[in-house]
């Protein structure tokens, strides 16, 4: 599904990823860790098609599209979907109107009408379900207001709604306490399904306790030094990331 | 409601009919500064002034339902440079709500310097909007200048849309104890369009509340000058007086200047100021993109969310919901498409 080769990425000249191979496969679940500044939300950024981060070498395509070509809107249609590590708030548009607009700019692209009131209304409510959102977050600001957990619930709520091939979280788990953090993994695990895929940033293994991953990567300093199954959390949590590091 | 209105004023074109009348809303229109007709009933009295501008009072005690709707508009029956004034009383405590639309219809250099004098007796209830949607020619200045007795509240929101060159001076006298003042601004301006907001607020007395929140979106070379000045007076003890200009600037040639100053010799007071002017954000345009919504379509929700804040201070739901369309259709670039209008509000 996503195939990521010799990824190189700057900032302002300064060099952030230094060559990242990764391949998802459908149904699979990556989690990537690394300590703080070592190019995790960079590599989320940059697939999600921030273009403050500049491509300096490599290629990533996504269902065999050439990713890098692509608008973070485009991207978005063809079914990736970015979780904030700090979503942003948007006075003045209310939920319910930001996932209306941002499901028919969708459904536009796939030749499809409008999604009718009731429809709409009905997903809204199923979605919201799945984090456990009360309704009255639907008529509010997106995330004006919100709290931490909140804001988070809402990531994985706007997920479920448009229902994305490919989800990168970014750090979703921080500044969570245990049961948002549950709510929100449960969340990612009612939406598993064997056609789509999930990359799982993080700090902690304990979101991994969780969400099972597939495969777990570790990066430092732009590059993924390490990848192997879920056991390698276990090893990171309780050794750390200097013996990777080091080794 | 509005049909019969057009039979006196034939030479109107069709395009000015208000074809949505906000539920509950009585009409009035104004010519170059002359009133058309009188709209009187028990509860108010809306009529011509000397020859130009209205005199407009609302009786001591009524609470006045409707919207009273005054449309004043310039055409081509007369093109020369006019000043005129009116009068307003809200009175003792009357509650009321107008809505003044200014706008031009025939494409001509239109040059309009109006005074507006009002008195908000004690305890009277009164909300303004001042829509204004005026074409690229159009040279309007308003000079309005408020008294406001004891325990008086008076709100102007001003909706600012379109206009080559418009300047709203306000110098409010809170002369009675406990009198409130709140005036609001959103001001779009694109082109070489130019705004100029220039803001006295007197506070003579104790107790007295006001508050400014004007919020402007420049394109283009557009300018907007925010000029507020708070005054407080020594008497002026437990005064609350608040001010804020912020611009979001969506190219780099627009440009906002801001001078708030406070002025206050009372020592129990609470006043703040504050001016920004800043650019679209980049974060979260890309945060609404990353959820499929084109750059186009991001950057117009952001620029509605930046005013949002000031269209919410409209306490008419019909009207604000009204004026909502309106901004986002003026930000959508969907105006100036008839010939002679530039409106396209109606």
């Amino acid at each position: 599904m996503l195939e990521i080769k010799g990824l190189h990425a700057s900032i302002n000249g300064k060099e952030i990823l230094k060559g990242i191979d990764i391949s998802v496969k459908a149904g699979e679940v990556h989690a990537i860790m690394g300590p703080n500044g070592s190019g995790k939300s960079t590599l989320a950024s940059v697939l999600a098609g921030r273009d403050t981060f500049e491509v300096t070498q490599g290629e990533v395509l996504f269902n065999g599209t050439n990713l890098l070509d692509l608008s973070p809107e485009e991207r978005a249609r063809e079914g990736l979907f970015l979780g904030f590590q700090y979503p942003v708030e948007i006075p003045g548009v209310s939920n319910v109107n930001f996932m209306k607009t941002a499901i028919n700019e969708q459904r536009k692209f796939r030749n499809l009408p409008p999604v009718t009131a009731a429809e709409f209304l009905k997903m809204m409510r199923e979605k919201m379900a799945v984090v456990e959102m009360d309704s009255s977050f639907s008529s509010r600001g997106v995330n004006v207001g919100f709290s931490g957990g909140e804001k988070k619930r809402n990531e994985i709520f706007q997920m479920a709604m448009l229902e994305p091939k490919l989800a990168i979280l970014d750090e979703t788990d921080s500044g969570l306490d245990i049961d948002a953090l549950r709510i929100v993994a449960a969340g990612v695990n009612k939406l598993k399904r064997p056609d789509n895929a999930f990359v799982v940033i993080t700090h902690y293994q304990r979101l991994l306790d969780y969400i099972i991953p597939d495969v777990v990567h570790v990066l430092y300093d732009g590059k993924i030094i390490k990848s192997e199954g879920k056991e390698l959390a276990l090893e990171v949590e309780k050794r750390g990331y200097d013996w990777l590091i080091n080794a | 409601m509005t049909e019969t209105k057009y039979t006196y004023t034939p030479e109107i074109p069709e395009v000015f009919r208000c074809r949505v009348p906000l539920p509950g809303t009585l009409q009035a229109f104004v010519n170059n500064g002359v009133l058309r007709e009188n709209l009187t009933d028990e509860r108010f009295a809306l009529e011509s002034g000397n020859g130009m501008g209205i005199d407009f009072k609302v009786a001591p005690g009524q609470k006045v339902e409707d919207t009273i709707q005054v449309i004043s508009f310039r055409d081509s029956s007369d093109t020369s440079d006019i000043n005129f004034e009116s009068n307003v009383v809200f009175g003792r405590e009357s509650s009321s709500s107008t809505l003044l639309c200014t706008h031009t219809l025939s494409l001509d250099k239109f040059k309009t310097d109006e005074i507006i004098n009002i008195k908000a007796e004690s305890g009277s209830n009164s909300h303004i909007v001042i829509m204004q949607n005026e074409h690229n020619e159009s040279d309007h200045k308003f000079r309005i200048n408020i008294s406001l007795e004891e325990s008086a509240f008076l709100r102007i929101n001003f909706i600012t849309l379109h206009g080559a060159l418009l300047e709203n001076e306000v110098v409010v006298n809170l002369n009675g104890k406990g009198a409130s003042c709140e005036l609001n601004g959103a001001y779009l301006m694109d082109g070489s369009q130019i705004i100029k907001t220039n803001i006295m607020m007197n506070h003579l007395v104790p107790e007295c509340y006001s508050s400014q929140l004007f919020k402007g979106i420049l394109d283009d070379s557009a300018k907007a000058y925010f000029s507020g000045r708070i005054v407080v007076a020594q008497d002026a003890q437990k005064t609350q007086a608040y001010q804020a200009n912020h611009n979001l600037l969506i190219s780099p040639s627009a440009k906002a200047y801001a001078q708030p100053q406070l002025e206050i010799y009372a020592d129990d007071v609470k006043c703040s100021h504050g001016a920004t002017s800043g650019r679209l954000d980049e974060m979260g345009l890309f945060y609404m993109r990353s959820r499929g919504i084109s750059g186009a379509e991001a950057k117009l929700l952001q620029q509605l969310a930046f005013v949002y804040d000031v269209l919410e201070k409209i306490e008419n739901q019909h009207l604000r919901d009204r004026l909502h369309d309106l901004v986002e259709s003026r930000l959508r670039g969907e105006f100036g498409h008839c010939a002679n209008c530039s409106m396209n509000c109606c």
